[in-house]
């Protein structure tokens, strides 16, 4: 594996849940992240899937420190980024930077496409000096394939999915080495989803670029990632390399997700299994104890209630080896092939 | 057939010009079959639903031809006091967005009884046992004690599950379910559709679904059609579109999702944008963003040519959906 240059460990974000005007007093929290661990290597994409609520979005936004964790570390080159400020922090961000979801409501309407994707400069004048700005801009806006002489031009000038590039545009200006991307083409058509997915794939090698990905879409995070974590209520629940968490995975939530999603081709629908979860996802007030799946899986037993799994490889697997040996937070971790590409077992 | 779209023409006046959105639709559903209708947003799909159901804002819109033949009735010569009794009783419509179609100020329990209320001339109480009735019937456990519920106290799951019960109330021949599930995570989609397709055998009933989702009409549709630029360009029986498109739009859709069940490389993109209303371009409306065009793709605007002779019938509107097929 490639030089790792951030490790996440142990992160959580709980906000409080108060009552009472003048005398405040917590009466709970709201567990959006609740122990999250991975690292991330140069060079690499990691995908993050789950379902809204699941705290995907929170463990972005402390990526980049616009929220701050309420406990755990983020850690850039050596350094805990949630502990740092000033200088050393600005330095930090410069290396982290973020493409968001809505390319509607993420750029400013006012601002002109050069003014936005120069603003970085504004806040780190060290990268490139006033006078070379819009050259930089202009040639920013050739890198994702906008016409450079729209620098003078509105928002609402471009379609959704320029917007986007316009947005990437402005993650690239810093010249980072991560980039955060929280759901970048779900607000996007199909036919230019397709467009922009391929943009990244072609700056991820050009600038080399790593990744965090984070999208609900399970097929666009096959397709552009190296590593996959799927999150379910605060926690990682399995994670490892992309053909073992789609053509071999443990955990059923991760089957449950799988199998639920469309596959836009009839015949291998009929040769599919579907499995239909119950119910929704709990409230992350209160979150079951034990495993937090418990309460919609169909293999829950007593001692998921009591005892919380760890994101660990299966005993099972653990000797045996191969695809299946990844983690998975289930005590009873069993592999089934729930996509069908013929490849896996069943 | 139990509802037929003819050559239907809707349009926009705005300050800054005429958009057209819609320009000659013709389709049909039959009792019990479920017809898709793919685009992508302003392909018109929804346009088309909403003169359907006779709920376009009138104006700026406007219906400037074709028919709506539902039962063998023209709906668009229709009264509206007419219209209002078809519209609930005998086709309904379920939104993409629960939570902004219901009424945040009332009780989910009233504003299904009130179908009954307005329609069938029930008596408040009845029509609340009726609500309570439906919300079990898809299944929300404890309705007994949610009908006093007001919409926030649910799920999204939920709120999409209490619209399909609206829809369903008066038990109509036809249902059109714009992007049902667009809003919703996965697991909880195929909850809600497999509710509905099952809700669908149980009644019987006509349904059109429009989605832009690829993978959600492979599960469930019996045909589809692909609109683009508020026009049909291909429409054909499920299996058939998706082993062998006949027009390059279909194709390259098909060709720029990514699989689940494969790691593709580079993904097929189709260049350009979709067209502005505004200034459809002349001749067929992809030329510009088709990799397959020539000059008479940029003159003559193509037919729906007939693909295959038989029944069902497949249709494409391209010059050369012969060469689109082959390869």
């Amino acid at each position: 594996m490639a030089e790792s240059i951030l490790q996440v460990s142990g992160l959580v974000k709980h906000y409080p849940l108060t009552q009472g005007i003048l005398f405040k007093k917590q009466v709970g929290a709201v567990k959006a992240v609740d122990g999250v661990d991975f690292e991330l290597a140069r060079g690499e994409t990691l995908g993050i899937v789950g379902e809204s609520g699941c705290g995907k979005s929170t463990v972005a936004k402390m990526l980049v420190n616009l929220e701050k964790p309420t406990e755990g570390e983020i850690r850039y080159r050596g350094e805990d980024i949630a502990k740092l400020s000033g200088k050393a922090l600005r330095s930090v961000r410069r290396n982290i930077q973020m493409v968001f979801q809505d390319p509607y409501t993420s750029l400013n309407p006012r601002m002109t496409v050069g003014d936005i994707i120069g603003e970085p400069y504004e806040i780190h004048p060290e990268v490139a000096p006033k006078g070379d700005r819009r050259t930089k801009v202009q040639e920013l806006l050739d890198v994702v394939g906008l016409n450079p002489e729209y620098i003078n031009r509105y928002p609402h000038q471009f379609s959704g999915g320029q917007r986007q590039r316009i947005g990437i545009a402005r993650g690239l200006a810093l010249r980072p080495e991560i980039i955060v991307a929280d759901e970048p083409v779900s607000a996007l058509d199909v036919s230019v989803q397709a467009q922009v997915i391929n943009l990244m794939d072609r700056l991820q090698s050009e600038f080399e670029l790593s990744y965090v990905f984070i999208a609900h879409d399970l097929s666009i995070v096959r397709h552009i990632s190296d590593r996959v974590g799927v999150m379910y209520l605060g926690r990682i629940v399995e994670t490892g390399k992309d053909a073992e968490i789609y053509d071999h995975p443990t955990h059923p939530y991760t089957q449950a997700l799988l199998s639920a999603v469309p596959v836009p081709d009839p015949v291998a629908r009929e040769h599919r299994e579907r499995i239909i979860l119950a119910g929704d996802v709990p409230s992350p007030t209160n979150i079951p104890s034990g495993c937090r799946f418990r309460t919609r899986c169909w293999k829950a037993q007593e001692r998921c209630a009591l005892e919380v799994p760890l994101l660990a490889v299966p005993a099972g697997f653990r000797y045996v080896g191969g695809p299946a040996a990844h983690d998975s937070a289930c005590h009873f971790a069993e592999e089934k092939a729930v996509v069908g590409n013929g490849n896996g077992p069943g | 057939m139990l509802l037929e779209v003819r050559d239907l023409h809707v349009e926009f006046r705005t300050r800054d010009g005429v958009a057209k959105a819609v320009n000659g639709v013709d389709y049909g559903v039959d009792a019990g079959e479920t017809l898709a209708v793919l685009g992508e947003s302003g392909s018109g799909k929804s346009v088309t639903a909403q003169a359907i159901m006779g709920i376009l804002d009138i104006p700026p819109g406007r219906i400037t031809g074709g028919e709506v033949l539902f039962q063998g009735r023209d709906l668009l010569k229709l009264k509206e006091e007419e219209r209002r009794k078809v519209r609930g009783a005998e086709m309904a419509m379920i939104f993409q967005d629960a939570l902004s179609s219901l009424n945040p100020v009332l009780p989910v329990g009233d504003q299904l009884g009130e179908m009954f209320v307005v329609h069938r001339g029930m008596s408040r109480k009845d029509a609340r046992a009726k609500a309570v009735e439906l919300m079990e019937r898809v299944r929300i456990p404890a309705a007994k004690e949610r009908v006093k519920d007001y919409p926030h106290q649910f799920s999204g799951g939920m709120r999409q599950r209490i619209m399909i019960a609206m829809a369903l109330a008066l038990e109509p021949a036809l249902i059109i379910a714009d992007e049902p599930t667009t809003a919703l995570d996965v697991t909880v989609q195929a909850q809600v559709m497999d509710l509905l397709a099952e809700l669908q055998r149980e009644y019987n009933m006509g349904l059109i679904l429009i989605t832009h989702d690829l993978g959600v009409v492979a599960d469930v549709a019996d045909r589809i059609a692909v609109m683009y630029a508020g026009r049909i360009v291909e429409s054909a029986p499920v299996h058939d579109i998706y082993k062998v498109p006949a027009h390059p739009y279909t194709k390259g859709l098909l060709e720029s999702i990514p699989r689940l069940d494969q790691k593709g490389e580079e993904l097929y993109a189709i260049k350009g944008l979709p067209p502005n209303l505004m200034h459809i371009p002349p001749g067929c409306a992809f030329h510009p963003r088709c990799p397959m065009a020539q000059d008479v793709c940029r003159t003559d605007e193509p037919p729906l040519y007939e693909v295959n002779g038989e029944e069902p019938a497949r249709r494409s509107a391209c010059h050369f959906w012969r060469e689109c097929m082959n390869g």
